[in-house]
């Protein structure tokens, strides 16, 4: 046995507590709940399945109703679709306990458990976002002109196959957050009707952005087709705004407690409010009423600002979850109903 | 140290969803002397290693918190003052100005931690029990979040959670769990949870007769195993408010709230939808 084996509540730093000294009653401030171990790995595939899921919704979209225009947005959503899914799995299997056992997941699908139904959603949506790409590198010519792989797959029907794919894009950008939700944490579960539209919100604002930024630094796109793709952010990055603006109010004085004081706090003010929605908020209404703004440069400033802020939702809200965890006053006021 | 407990329904006090044959404990913490054989017996038993010998500071209580290899937990509260904030003098019947308690995992009739897991890991057994196949478990850590009352863990040593299993290995040769064996005042009782349940009324009628008006059932519908849960098979008798023992009043299966969850997340994706067309068309 590992003699090192660290007590919980020696691991728990109070440091780290949110929790005020004059907490009413409660058992030595100690913890209600126990809180999840998620970490970097678990926020960075957040991130990632969520540009993931958004870039295939505007591919397809940009497929059925783009126009010719939107040829561009098309081949970069289908190919940043795979490449953003690509290290998801690895980022899932590493964080497990037992990462050897990764498998078992797939031995059941439960579906009142949203880890259950997400490792399902992400296993078939990795399907069709390999598929999605492999279809496009066809018609991009990567196999030759006459060669059988390509008629084979040019032979596919990629409408309603990204249809398809977008359904399931749709339930891994938004069943992040649900599994948030599905938990006793109390800053989780209080906002249990407004964390899937959140996190999936920001993963059409960021994935949206992250199109805009490749699109610019491969200098091959008209002024349209990146407005187009701005309007889409900036509808995006607005919804988000009232929906974080809804959940922090949602959540009461004593829960929102990790989103008021201390370092996630600011982190949630400056980088999440601030520099990922309020500043390419503005940069975009900038360049959308002033004409001779360098339209380009704002565009990529706020996608990059998007991505950040996006990165950030993540981290902030997978550690206020955390923070709230910790502290029994946030539990016992979720638990006590008047 | 009277307790008022809001109860949101009392016609639900003693009611319990318990299956036919559904084993648990009563754990009477009127009875509790604080003597942590049920924490000994439990480690011995179960096999658990050590967790570092450690001094928290609290009281008499240097476990701290249930965890992986900590599956008994005894809570120690030191009444120094009354409800006035007076420094209590006379001495309140049975627990004097101490309350003890000995905490476990609640093997809820409906279980946070068995909906949560992705690989079936956590079952329930033929005694209503809830159980994780060490086996099957990948270490996912979803159940940690997903119980209401914070009962299991993740372990340092093996990477999986762990919880009570109520002596599942002993239930199957017929003899009662390692803690109640131990247990030398009968303050966790183990049998049938109807049984349980019948006997821990009359001793809350039976208490309150004798002047602790505050004792009270925590795991039946009414408190403790509310919001469907509907009830919890290890419950307990208590005589302060559930916050004073680190206890949630009127804890919420998580799990209810996934459909409602995922018909919003359907609704913002057919706004997200209709959105993408209206900017992205040619
Ligand atoms: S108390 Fe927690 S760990 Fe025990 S059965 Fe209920 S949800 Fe599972
Ligand atoms: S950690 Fe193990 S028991 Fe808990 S939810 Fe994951 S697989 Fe199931």
């Amino acid at each position: 046995m590992d003699i090192s084996y660290k007590r919980q509540w020696e691991t728990r730093g109070s440091r780290r507590r949110a929790v005020p000294a004059e907490a009413p009653t409660s058992y030595y401030n100690l913890p209600v709940i126990h809180k999840a171990h998620w970490g970097w790995l678990v926020i960075i595939y957040f991130f990632l399945g969520g540009i993931s899921a958004g870039s295939y919704v505007i591919a397809t979209v940009a497929d059925l109703f783009g126009g010719p225009d939107a040829r561009r947005i098309r081949q970069v959503g289908r190919y940043l679709a795979l490449g953003a899914l690509l290290p998801s799995p690895v980022l899932l299997i590493l964080d497990l306990g037992r990462p050897e056992r990764f498998y078992r997941m797939l031995r059941v699908l439960k579906l009142r458990s949203p880890m259950s139904v997400g490792t399902w959603g992400l296993t078939i949506f990795g399907g069709f976002c390999g598929l999605s790409a492999l279809i496009q590198t066809a018609e991009d010519g990567l196999f030759g002109s006459f060669t059988l792989p390509r008629r084979f797959l040019l032979a596919l029907p990629s409408k309603p196959i990204g249809v398809l794919g977008t359904l399931f894009g749709f339930l891994v950008g938004g069943y992040t957050g649900v599994l948030l939700a599905a938990t006793a944490v109390p800053l989780w579960a209080k906002n249990y009707l407004l964390l899937g539209p959140l996190f999936l919100t920001s993963a059409m604002s960021t994935a949206s952005a992250a199109i805009v930024l490749v699109l610019v630094s491969i200098r091959s796109t008209s002024h349209r087709t990146l407005k187009r793709l701005e309007r889409l952010d900036l509808i995006a990055i607005v919804l988000e705004l009232v929906l974080l603006l809804a959940a922090k109010a949602n959540l009461g004085p004593i829960i929102a407690r990790p989103l008021q004081v201390g370092k996630l706090a600011r982190v949630y003010r400056w980088g999440v409010l601030g520099a990922g929605i309020t500043l390419p908020l503005t940069l975009l209404s900038v360049t959308m009423l002033w004409r001779k703004a360098p339209a380009r440069l704002l565009g990529a400033l706020s996608s990059l600002l998007v991505l950040v802020g996006g990165l950030l939702l993540r981290y902030v809200m997978v550690e206020a979850g955390h923070a709230s965890a910790d502290d029994p006053q946030a539990t016992f006021a979720f638990a006590r109903k008047p | 140290m009277s307790a008022t407990i809001p109860l949101i329904d009392k016609t639900m006090v003693g009611q319990h969803g318990a299956r036919p044959g559904a084993m648990g404990f009563l754990t009477d913490t009127t009875l509790c002397i604080g003597c942590k054989a049920c924490e000994v017996a439990c480690k011995q038993w179960n096999q658990l290693p050590m967790d570092n010998f450690g001094f928290t500071g609290h009281s008499y209580d240097n476990t701290g918190d249930l965890a992986a290899a900590t599956w008994r937990h005894v809570v120690f509260v030191e009444q120094i003052s009354d409800s006035t904030g007076q420094r209590a003098t006379a001495m309140a019947p049975f627990q004097s100005n101490w309350l003890m308690m000995s905490d476990v995992c609640k093997h809820c009739v409906n279980a946070g931690c068995l909906e949560a897991c992705p690989t079936g890991a956590i079952i329930r057994t033929e005694f209503d029990t809830v159980v994780i196949q060490q086996d099957i478990c990948n270490g996912c850590g979803y159940c940690i979040p997903a119980c209401p009352y914070g009962v299991p863990e993740l372990s340092a040593t093996d990477h999986q959670a762990h919880k009570c299993t109520l002596c599942y290995d002993r239930l199957d040769s017929g003899l009662e769990p390692a803690c109640a064996k131990a247990c030398p005042t009968d303050s966790i009782q183990f049998g049938p949870v109807t049984a349980l349940m019948e006997h821990a009324q009359t001793r809350v009628a039976d208490l309150q007769s004798r002047g602790v008006d505050s004792a009270y059932i925590y795991g039946d519908r009414a408190i403790g195993g509310t919001g469907g849960i509907d009830g919890n098979n290890a419950f307990f008798i208590l005589t302060a408010e559930p916050e004073v023992y680190n206890l949630p009043a009127y804890p919420e299966l998580p799990q209810d709230k996934v459909g409602r969850a995922f018909l919003t997340t359907f609704g913002a994706a057919l706004a997200l939808g209709v959105a993408a067309v209206v900017a992205l068309r040619g």
